[in-house]
């Protein structure tokens, strides 16, 4: 009895060669398929890069009242007081 | 922060500079500040209009309406066309023949001027100025190649307006590469150098009427310019009080309301026009002259009004790039 069932499952196996070209074929027909909805997808039109010259240019700006006199009209509070600069006074007026 | 402090007389005013130390190779603080005053004293002399001999008067009195000009006087005239450009014909550098009947013949440096407070009180009902219809200035052409102005012949043009605004400019472009630097021709201030981002200069503000330092700038950069009438007032022929400030539209001095125009800039040129302008434009439109750089305006009750950046506390302000929109 074992050697009847024995010879069934050997009758029934695949012949290796068959294994290994059925692969190659579902191989080949997958690729081709993927390469063929790779082609025929609709990809976006390639857009134009538009490079700009980007230029912040920064003014570090700040009013400070001479302490105990004026305060500039359009602002409340008190402001920060002026320092004492290693160089005498610069002064912007009418000349 | 050691610096060289220069100070001298030129232009009818002072100039000062502040010179931080010298980049790889350059000249010392010292050498620079030296050139630098060789510069203004030939600047000075080519373009006054109050020395016959310099060529700004040359060209004023030459008939030809094509006149071979040096680059200063080239250059210096086209800033004047620029100013009047930027200001649309505010800031004319053509009212020669209106300046002196005014009065403004000839310099006056270490004279003393009239009271501000009383040419006020006597001074004509306040409008603001307006653009000659003429537009005389639109007349001029620098052609730098062929190194030629061309004018119809008796036009004159008088590079005083930017004048002290552009020595400070063409100072500074020379003083580039140096630790910080600040140019001060006569109260037309140009600041530069890495080091003034991360140590600003103070730069107090004069009030025309109290002559006090009444408010002080921290600048890292760019320029400060202030135009204003306390410093050359005089008395005219009939009695009456006239400055240097004209209305272009009647060629007479300019009674607007406004006594002082302090405004910031990228150059100092640019910052002389903008305050110029908005004195002249009076309390109304001032304010938007000075409203996209920033400055202050002073009424002529003394009162102080901060414009643009300058309008709120400390703030930093940064400018939208112009021509881009990203």
């Amino acid at each position: 009895m074992a050697a009847v069932t024995e010879q069934t499952r050997t009758a029934h196996r695949p012949k290796p060669a068959l294994v290994v070209w059925s692969s190659i074929v579902l191989f080949a027909l997958l690729f081709a398929l993927l390469t063929y909805q790779l082609n025929a997808s609709q990809l976006p039109a390639p857009r134009p890069v538009l490079v700009r010259k980007v230029l912040k240019r920064r003014v570090v700006t700040t009013v400070v009242p001479t302490p105990g006199r004026n305060t500039v009209s359009s602002s409340g509070g008190s402001l920060a007081e002026a320092s004492t600069p290693s160089y005498a006074p610069l002064t912007t007026g009418a000349s | 922060m050691a610096e060289q402090d220069v100070t001298f007389d030129a232009m009818g005013s002072h100039v000062r500079l502040l010179i931080g130390e010298p980049g790889p190779g350059m000249a010392p603080a010292a050498e620079a500040a030296e050139r630098a005053r060789a510069f203004v004293a030939e600047f000075d002399a080519a373009l006054s209009r109050f020395k016959p001999e310099s060529e700004l008067c040359a060209l004023n009195a030459d008939e030809r309406e094509r006149v071979p000009a040096s680059k200063l006087l080239r250059t210096a005239i086209a800033a004047g066309l620029h100013a009047a450009e930027i200001s649309d014909g505010l800031v004319d550098p053509t009212l020669v023949g209106e300046i002196e009947s005014a009065g403004y013949v000839a310099s006056r440096a270490g004279m003393a001027g009239e009271s501000l407070d009383v040419a006020l009180r006597g001074a004509p009902p306040r409008r603001p100025a307006a653009p000659n219809p003429a537009r005389n200035w639109e007349r001029f052409a620098v052609n730098d190649d062929a190194g030629v102005v061309t004018r119809p012949p008796g036009v004159r043009f008088d590079t005083g307006g930017t004048g002290k605004g552009l020595a400070a400019d063409l100072i500074a472009e020379s003083l580039r590469g140096y630790s910080r630097f600040i140019v001060d021709c006569g109260g037309d201030i140009r600041i530069g150098g890495a080091d003034a981002l991360v140590h600003p200069y103070e730069v107090f503000v004069e009030h025309p009427l109290s002559g006090e330092r009444a408010f002080v700038l921290k600048l890292g950069g760019g320029a400060v310019a202030t135009s204003g009438l306390n410093v050359r007032i005089w008395r005219e022929g009939d009695g009456g009080y006239a400055h240097h400030l004209l209305d272009p539209a009647t060629g007479t001095p300019a009674w607007t309301g406004l006594i002082g125009a302090t405004a910031l800039g990228d150059t100092a040129v640019e910052a002389e026009t903008l305050a110029k302008a908005a004195l002249l434009s009076g309390p109304e439109d001032g304010r938007s002259v000075l409203a996209d750089r920033g400055g202050m305006l002073v009424h002529d009750d003394g009162r102080v009004e901060g414009v643009g950046a300058l309008a709120a506390r400390p703030r930093i302000r940064i400018p939208q790039p112009s021509g881009t929109d990203g």
